[in-house]
């Protein structure tokens, strides 16, 4: 691996940011921090060469563009990071009393009478079906991405990042300046009221929260070419709506049904019933039933009201609106379930009390059975993300194949539609992955602040 | 008990294993005689393959071949691909026309050629295991879209071109009195239809695939990509802003802006189109003559006649030709002697006259060489269905220059993909044809650009 100008600042910089994480780490953990940065900065400085040694340091070479420089920092601080990480979580768990016992997450956590190695063997069938069909996989979705190379015939060129910076064109947008300024406003209010007023507090930072969110999102849309922009705007589109729709539907049903009337039974398993169909399924069922010259959607329509059906798949926000809609009832069904199931769960009694202190309906769904559900939200945002993300797919390949003018190209359906490109489709879908390994540390620290288990 | 338990397991094991290896053994002992003949259809398609391949097994039986039958191009591709770097790829490979130049840069593990000309490798014999060559009988169009540099380098096999649909009763009930011939004949034809009292929704429909505007690029005479089509040399350089392509677009959208052209709304839809003349929505139809025979059927039955007439051109520049679209069997480099005669004795034998004019009936495409023709002429098929002789004449017609025998081209599929997306956004999101096909220009060249760097040399 060359080493280029740029990068010995780089690796100072990363070394000493390895260093202040291992010490502020093991202070935390109360123990002398000199020794965690000791322990931490050496990954610190090792981590970026899991990514510069494979792309032999390309994109830092004298003439690259600075993209290629801006992705070269990211993919050098994204090996540190992973570095620093496992350091950080081994090291300390290693270096306090019980060693490393404290990796387990429970204190009951017991060991097999044989020792490590009969674990281990016991383990090892499932460690070789993770690394044959998952960490391979990675790994050479990894080196494809740098590569450029076509399905069918497979001679290969490596290309540096350019898969990615083909995706790529920063431009600064005023969609993303509005609420970059508003953050910066509302964080600064919260600040002033830090010692005030409780419950306009709690409401600037929930303002502030919702507005970091929407820099992220926004921030992240901005990084983005016109091409792959579109595709990203449309990926947050169609999972957003399916998952605050599908739940809030699936809620309002199971709200419905779990009521005492009679023969609820059979609703229940009737309504259940679409979660049994594949997405493909789903997507074929909705394209006979809105086709605008035969469906039956448009017959209905057009015989109920004055009017013409309008064609979804020449419009994009029908068509949008149309597979959120396919989407929401395929999944509908799996959300109503858990649903039902979580509020026979709910205490009769908390709800009666609430009923006697002269809680109406509405109060009593808001403060008693929101909160008691949220174990089995949080389970359900996790599905129905992973669903929105990777399955919609199957759905909108029957019912749009993307268009009309790709408003419904989602990322995972880019990836599928750069088939004849293997390394394209490689960088696209290790994009999808940052998205999601993006929303997933969302969900565990925004909801896992909120999911109450009782007691 | 326990111990019993484990040994009639392991037993049970020690057997199986015992017995794949057995299995595979005597896959191997089959031997040489196996031609593997790989292709991507899997319908009744895969069926007629499967019963020539018996016929000539009885002919030969020192030779059996085996007819396996993929999904799509695609998935037939990745098989190959997987074969090719395991050492062992098929006999013989159906790859289709806009995958030629693939076939041709297409290499073994060793970065060896993948497929050898099939009329070298023929070599001037008159016949090939008593199977008599009939590579040198092929119609002219399909001979010129597979030969390059002088060289005929496949076999075609399933070989159509466009055409076009006509409702007759529509038609008759608006007093259009001919079938369009050029595109101003069908806005005129079309602004008669939907007058009527009864209309149907749209007038004409055919599917947004990048075969459509390439044929009507041939017919004006226009050319896709430099290097005569990149037939006298690798294409470098597209051409997607051609006045011969945007004619074409502008065309289409002129119709689609008036409501005369129905886009059932989906990229490389040939169903929706098809649907839509079976069940009376639009009064023309433009779509491949593979689905002749099915669209006279879907007329039968829904009480409507079914004029099939030549794909319109523009009437306002001379006629040039039109393409052949379909597929092509391309003959594996590096099998032994026998082996390869015998697979080229399979080409020869799948395409004779008599099986060329039983596949013409089975399916609707052009009977592929002169004397399959002629046969169907002899047996009076044509008096029956003289709908099936319009794609033969159609491409009878052609003038021969590198326009009309159609553009070779790297990353062709992708190519296409571009095409369409463009021409849906001029449709649907009402783009300007001039801005956006340059910048459909930029990408496809790109693409082209990509992958001359991979394997131009």
């Amino acid at each position: 691996m060359p080493i280029y100008p740029l990068m010995p600042p780089l690796f100072a910089a990363v070394t000493l940011i390895g260093a202040l994480v291992g010490w502020a780490v093991w202070r935390n953990a109360g123990l002398p921090g000199r020794r965690g940065a000791f322990v931490v900065a050496p990954a610190a400085l090792l981590g970026p060469l899991l990514t510069m040694v494979p792309l032999g340091s390309c994109t830092f070479e004298p003439g690259r563009t600075g993209l290629d420089v801006g992705v070269g920092v990211v993919a050098f601080c994204a090996g540190s990071a992973v570095l620093v990480a496992a350091a950080a979580w081994i090291g300390r768990a290693l270096s306090m009393p019980g060693g490393a016992a404290n990796l387990d997450d429970r204190a009951d956590a017991s060991t097999f009478r044989g020792g490590a190695p009969v674990s281990l063997l016991l383990l090892l069938p499932t460690l070789v079906v993770l690394a044959v069909f998952l960490y391979w996989p990675l790994a050479e979705t990894l080196r494809l991405s740098a590569q450029r190379t076509r399905r069918g015939n497979p001679i290969e060129r490596f290309i540096c990042v350019d898969n990615y910076t083909a995706l790529l064109g920063p431009s600064l947008e005023w969609w993303f300046v509005v609420p970059l300024v508003a953050l910066v406003v509302v964080a600064a209010v919260a600040w002033m009221l830090r010692n005030g007023d409780l419950s306009r507090l709690r409401l600037t930072r929930r303002v502030r929260g919702w507005l970091l969110g929407a820099v992220l999102v926004t921030g992240a849309a901005s990084l983005f070419g016109a091409t792959y922009r579109s595709v990203f705007t449309t990926t947050m589109i169609l999972s957003g709506g399916t998952v605050l729709i599908g739940l809030a539907a699936g809620l309002g049903i199971a709200l419905l049904v779990s009521q005492p009337i009679k023969g609820r039974a059979v609703y229940r398993t009737l309504l259940i019933w679409p979660f049994a169909i594949s997405p493909p399924i789903a997507g074929i069922l909705f394209f006979v039933m809105f086709d605008p010259l035969t469906g039956i959607a448009g017959h209905l329509f057009e015989a109920l009201t004055p009017w013409q059906m309008p064609n979804y798949r020449t419009d994009p926000v029908l068509a949008r609106g149309l597979v959120i809609v396919a989407s929401v009832w395929k999944t509908l069904g799996f959300t109503i379930l858990f649903y039902i199931a979580g509020l026979q769960n709910v205490s009769k009694n908390m709800l009666e009390a609430a009923r006697l202190d002269g809680a109406n309906a509405w109060q009593r769904l808001r403060h008693f059975i929101l909160p008691a559900l949220t174990p089995i939200t949080f389970f359900l945002v996790v599905t129905n993300v992973t669903y929105a993300f990777f399955e919609i797919f199957g759905t909108i390949d029957y019912l749009t194949k993307g268009g009309p003018s790709g408003a419904t190209v989602d990322a995972m359906t880019s990836v599928v539609l750069a088939q004849e490109w293997t390394g394209d489709g490689a960088a696209r879908s290790l994009i999808l992955f940052a998205m999601v390994l993006a929303v997933t540390a969302w969900q565990f620290r925004v909801t896992g602040r909120r999911v109450h288990y009782g007691q | 008990m326990r111990l019993k338990r484990t040994v009639t397991a392991a037993a049970v094991a020690l057997s199986l294993l015992a017995t794949s290896v057995a299995c595979s053994k005597s896959d191997d002992a089959k031997g040489d005689g196996q031609i593997d003949v790989w292709i991507a259809f899997t319908d009744y398609r895969l069926d007629w393959a499967k019963q020539r391949a018996d016929e000539f097994h009885q002919k030969h039986p020192k030779y059996t071949v085996n007819i396996q039958g993929y999904d799509s191009y695609e998935v037939l591709f990745d098989a190959v691909t997987g074969a090719v770097q395991k050492g062992s790829p098929p006999s013989i490979v159906q790859y289709f026309e806009a995958a030629t130049q693939d076939a041709r840069d297409a290499v073994d593990k060793d970065g060896q050629p993948l497929f050898v000309s099939v009329e070298k490798a023929i070599n001037g014999r008159a016949d090939v295991l008593g199977e008599p060559v009939v590579l040198n009988d092929v119609v002219d169009a399909a001979r010129n879209y597979y030969t390059v540099n002088g060289e005929f380098t496949s076999m075609p096999w399933n070989t159509s071109t466009t055409l076009f649909y006509a409702n007759k009763n529509l038609a008759t009930k608006a007093k259009v009195d001919k079938v369009p011939q050029t595109w101003a004949e069908i806005k005129e034809a079309c602004g008669k239809i939907m007058k009527l009292a009864d209309h149907p929704k749209h007038c004409v429909s055919w599917p947004n695939h990048g075969w459509f505007p390439e044929q009507a690029v041939a017919e004006q005479g226009g050319l896709i990509a430099d290097n005569d089509n990149g037939r006298s040399a690798r294409a470098k350089k597209l051409n997607l802003t051609s006045p011969e392509l945007l004619n074409f677009v502008k065309f289409q959208k002129g119709l689609y802006d008036s409501g005369d052209y129905y886009y059932s709304g989906k990229q490389n839809d040939w169903d929706g189109p098809k649907n839509a003349f079976a069940a009376q929505e639009v009064a023309f139809l433009m779509t491949s003559a593979g689905d002749a025979t099915a669209i006279v059927k879907d007329g039968q039955t829904g009480g409507f006649g079914v004029d099939v007439a030549r794909m319109p051109y523009n009437g306002d520049v001379p006629y040039a030709g039109n393409l052949i679209g379909g597929a092509t069997l391309w003959l594996t480099a590096g099998q032994e002697k026998g082996k390869e005669d015998a697979s080229l004795a399979f080409m020869q034998f799948l395409n004779n006259p008599t099986n060329a004019a039983s596949w013409h009936k089975t399916t609707g495409y052009v009977p592929i060489t002169k004397a399959a023709g002629a046969q169907l002429e002899t047996e009076g098929w044509y008096k029956d269905h003289p709908y099936a002789k319009v794609a033969t004449e159609q491409l009878a017609l052609t003038n021969g220059s590198p326009a009309a025998t159609g553009v070779l081209l790297g990353s062709f599929v992708s190519i296409r993909a571009v095409v369409t997306q463009a021409i849906e956004d001029v449709l649907v999101s009402g783009a300007d044809p001039d801005k956006r096909f340059a910048e459909a220009q930029l990408a496809a060249q790109k693409l082209l650009d990509d992958y001359n760097s991979l394997y131009g040399g």
